[in-house]
């Protein structure tokens, strides 16, 4: 029996925990709210060391708060993170994504930067400025930034934030020793979606999805273990899934891979799902990162990367390409699948669709169909967020405490 | 040299393999292929400055893809194929031409029927000239276009 308009917008009968209001996803001054409690004190992948491997090779990142940040390898190896705004007018320093440069120039008034943020030469600086105002004055902006956890380039906007390893914990223990030897990007590509960023690391943080894609079906959802995965959450909101036995050659098409990967498992499949929207994806011969970037509420942008072993040769970094596009690649089987499901929620629940509640209540001992994984990260969201995802506007609360707030 | 008659034989192959994939006749367009043929995306990201693969086939893999595209979920909006064939250069000696063709790919939704451009990029074939008439022997779709939406299932 279909229910009415008093029924549809009543709260769902699960505990408060296991529900959130849909409106987290669509309202702007929840996603202004995020940007400052979520983002901005969060640390965020922006590339990988293998992006920029040389002196004074840059890649440029835009930062989910909004920020556009340069990523650069100095003189001395470090990598540091900067605005990528010039402190004089305002102006974009650096404009293509990735490049080498020994000087940063902006190209309005050819004021120039070094990777250490240094600003080295003002033009005309005496004649305009006399003794009034110096180099010294007038350095970039450094953001806190960590190489860390498989050779990923973090950064973090907060300058009194907590250390990178304090800020994953124990979280990506299940991938560290699968991440010991030095790695590479072989693919970039980016995804533009009109859905919320949530969305999207909701659907890494369940595989209840798993029928969406016939692939994993097959190969997986099929094959024996696959219920055995289970879901451990950990502090600061982030989640790993644990593995199993993929059986690749059971999918038309495709066959067991056997390039593999060091100390890895045939088949093995592990994830971490970190906090508050990136996903380290090792399916068996290749390492997937996903980086969300929203642009608004219900618009997001999300970063692609595939990865393999540094030392690959030809034929392995070939077989590897050809397993990530199988199903990750901008064609592949799966992304495009997971992408429509997103879409089709952001179609469904964008402001003024009446769409209210988003149900997160299966509970089967952590194991793979368990929705602890969104459970999980919204704990964490409502506490950095300081509003409950179930209750994000406190109407549950009596009309004298919301006056208060 | 080209002759005007060849140009014409080798243009109309990559023209009826456009039409072919338009309207998903899949075995039309593999009959369209030699027996060797291979069919390649790629891109190059500026971004991490390497040339990327994001598909390749041989014949057999893209009649699998092909068998498997219905137990997928999939964008059901069509896409149109522009291509324009710009450069024939044929090699005797081989029996081979390389074609070079402009692609412009649209795609229409099917609620409104609104057409947005979803990528550019360039066709290059490989075509096989023999007695049997002329196949297409290879094709590298090499797309500037790298941000697609929500991807697609099709291969352009």
């Amino acid at each position: 029996m279909s229910r009415n308009g008093v029924q549809w917008s009543s709260k769902p009968r699960f505990p408060q925990t296991h529900y959130v209001d849909s409106r987290i996803y669509t309202d702007r001054a929840v996603f202004e709210d995020e940007k400052e409690k979520i983002f901005r004190p969060s640390w965020i992948v922006a590339c990988h060391e293998s992006e920029i491997p040389g002196a004074f090779d840059y890649r440029l990142f835009n930062h989910p708060s909004g920020v556009p940040l340069i990523i650069v390898r100095g003189d001395d190896a470090r990598v540091r993170a900067f605005y990528n705004i010039c402190p004089h007018r305002g102006n974009t320093i650096l404009y293509d994504p990735s490049g080498n440069a020994r000087r940063m120039t902006c190209i309005f008034h050819q004021w120039s930067f070094d990777t250490r943020g240094n600003c080295v030469d003002i033009s005309r600086s005496e004649q305009g400025y006399q003794d009034r105002f110096r180099k010294e004055d007038a350095s970039l902006r450094e953001v806190r930034c960590e190489v860390g956890c498989g050779g990923f380039a973090w950064v973090n906007l907060t300058d009194d934030c907590v250390p990178l390893r304090e800020f994953i914990g124990s979280a990506m223990d299940i991938l560290e020793p699968y991440m010991q030897e030095p790695m590479e990007v072989f693919h970039f590509h980016k995804a533009h979606v009109r859905t919320n960023f949530k969305l999207w690391h909701d659907t890494n943080s369940e595989f209840y999805h798993d029928f969406l894609h016939y692939f994993n079906r097959i190969t997986g959802m099929l094959q024996p273990g696959y219920f055995d995965r289970k879901y451990t959450g950990f502090p600061n909101g982030h989640a790993t899934v644990g593995s199993m036995q993929i059986q690749y050659d059971k999918y038309e098409g495709s066959k067991e891979r056997a390039v593999g990967w060091p100390g890895l498992a045939p088949g093995g499949w592990f994830m971490v799902d970190v906090f508050p929207g990136m996903t380290f994806n090792l399916r068996t011969s290749v390492l997937r990162i996903d980086t969300a970037i929203p642009l608004g509420p219900n618009e997001v942008i999300i970063e692609f990367r595939g990865l393999g072993l540094k030392r690959d040769t030809p034929e392995e970094r070939r077989q590897r390409v050809f397993d990530h596009n199988m199903i990750w690649g901008p064609f592949g089987r799966n992304l495009h699948e997971d992408l429509l499901g997103v879409h089709g929620q952001g179609r469904a629940m964008r402001e003024g669709t009446d769409s209210r509640w988003v149900i997160q209540g299966r509970e089967e001992g952590s194991t793979i169909h368990d929705e602890i994984g969104m459970r999980h990260y919204y704990a964490e969201w409502s506490r950095r967020m300081g509003r409950p995802a179930y209750d994000p506007y406190g109407e549950g609360k009596p009309e004298s405490v919301r006056a208060a707030a | 040299m080209v002759n005007s008659e060849q140009r014409q034989a080798i243009e109309d192959v990559v023209y009826r393999s456009c039409l072919a994939l338009d309207t998903r006749d899949w075995k039309g367009f593999l009959d369209l292929c030699d027996e060797s043929f291979r069919y390649t995306i790629t891109a190059y990201s500026p971004e991490i400055r390497k040339d990327m693969t994001w598909l390749e086939q041989d014949k057999n893999g893209m009649d699998t893809l092909f068998t498997n595209l219905p137990r997928h979920n999939s964008d059901h909006s069509p896409i149109t194929r522009h291509a324009t064939v710009y450069t024939v250069e044929v090699d005797e000696a081989k029996n081979e031409a390389t074609v070079v063709s402009a692609l412009q790919v649209f795609r229409t939704q099917l609620d409104g029927g609104a057409t947005e451009l979803f990528a550019v990029g360039r066709l290059h074939d490989t075509v096989r000239l023999d007695h049997s008439g002329v196949k297409l022997a290879k094709r590298v779709v090499r797309l500037d276009t790298r941000l697609l939406g929500y991807g697609y299932h099709v291969p352009f």
